[in-house]
């Protein structure tokens, strides 16, 4: 029993040292973690920036979005510009079609006044978003969660 | 013709020499002469963290009734929104925020609530905005583009 137990732990360990080889020499092997870690915020920060606007019914503001979010796309291109043509191809899939999900929430706020309508489709475009990021290691990709920059807290107090 | 013409020449060389000095002296004596004490020109920094929505620093300080000379700079790279920097008066910056929602961003400089605004800014420039420091307290700023002001604030500290 106390055999066959130990094997088990043994396997678990080696295991999850395996897998933290593979993804180790990932991080290791990006040309410019700190620049592909820049764009990825970008990108979060620009979805937010969406949702914000939709949130307040600034449809008006929506393409604008858009066209930021295209340039956080950009950004994340010219990061990964001197890795593996085959990681490269991967990538650029994956963030077409979240550029192509943002065009869409960006085009129907030209036509739709339904802010749940919007966010529903925006919710779309987060998911190919978050496609996007698990190409990445996980120590480059923002957190969701985390409460963006600034003093937002103090707006109440002064 | 020429040696006529010499002396004249040196002449006016020493009197332009005279007058050239004897305006700042003018202008210096005038100034103590007024008794009034200058007021205290204080220069403040202050620029975006890159593309990110956020100040850095996001505080500032600097005393009350000084002239202060800010310089705004946007520090972005990739991302074609652009910032300013807004100062109002404590307790006004959620309304001025939601009133510029529809404008770009741009208020008045009359509006009885703003203190302070430099112009709006691209990626990579420079904007300056002068104004004497108000009353002591804790003053909010902000970048007024449409969804930025909720990141992108601080507190300026106008110190007694």
């Amino acid at each position: 029993m106390n055999m066959r137990c130990s094997t088990r732990i043994v396997a678990v360990l080696a295991s999850i040292g395996f897998a933290l080889m593979l993804a180790a020499p990932v991080v290791a092997q990006l040309k410019s973690p700190d620049d592909v870690k820049t764009a990825l915020r970008l990108l979060v920060q620009v979805s937010n920036d969406f949702k914000r606007q939709i949130t307040a019914k600034n449809f008006a503001r929506v393409p604008h979005e858009y066209m930021e979010y295209t340039e956080a796309a950009d950004a994340l291109r010219s990061a990964i510009k001197n890795e593996p043509a085959d990681f490269k191809a991967k990538v650029e899939t994956r963030l077409k079609a979240a550029v192509a999900a943002a065009q869409k929430v960006s085009d129907m706020s030209a036509k739709e006044a339904d802010a749940d309508k919007l966010m529903a489709e925006h919710t779309k475009a987060v998911t190919a978003m978050n496609a996007v990021f698990d190409l990445f290691p996980a120590a480059l990709r923002p957190d969701p969660n985390t409460p963006p920059p600034g003093r937002g807290g103090r707006r109440g107090s002064v | 013709m020429r040696s006529h013409l010499l002396p004249r020449a040196r002449l006016s060389r020493r009197r332009l020499l005279l007058g050239s000095m004897a305006v700042p002296l003018t202008l210096l004596g005038c100034r103590r002469k007024g008794g009034t004490p200058e007021q205290q020109v204080v220069d403040l920094f202050i620029e975006s963290d890159g593309d990110f929505l956020a100040f850095r620093p996001d505080t500032l300080t600097c005393p009350s009734g000084a002239l202060v000379r800010l310089t705004f700079h946007h520090g972005g790279k990739f991302l074609s929104a652009r910032h300013n920097w807004l100062l109002v008066y404590p307790g006004q910056m959620e309304a001025v925020d939601k009133d510029v929602e529809h404008t770009e961003g741009i208020i008045s400089k009359d509006d009885s609530r703003v203190i302070a605004a430099t112009p709006m800014c691209d990626k990579g420039g420079t904007v300056i905005a002068q104004f004497t420091a108000p009353a002591p307290g804790n003053y909010p700023f902000f970048c007024s583009t449409p969804g930025h002001g909720e990141c992108m604030n601080g507190i300026l500290h106008v110190t007694a």
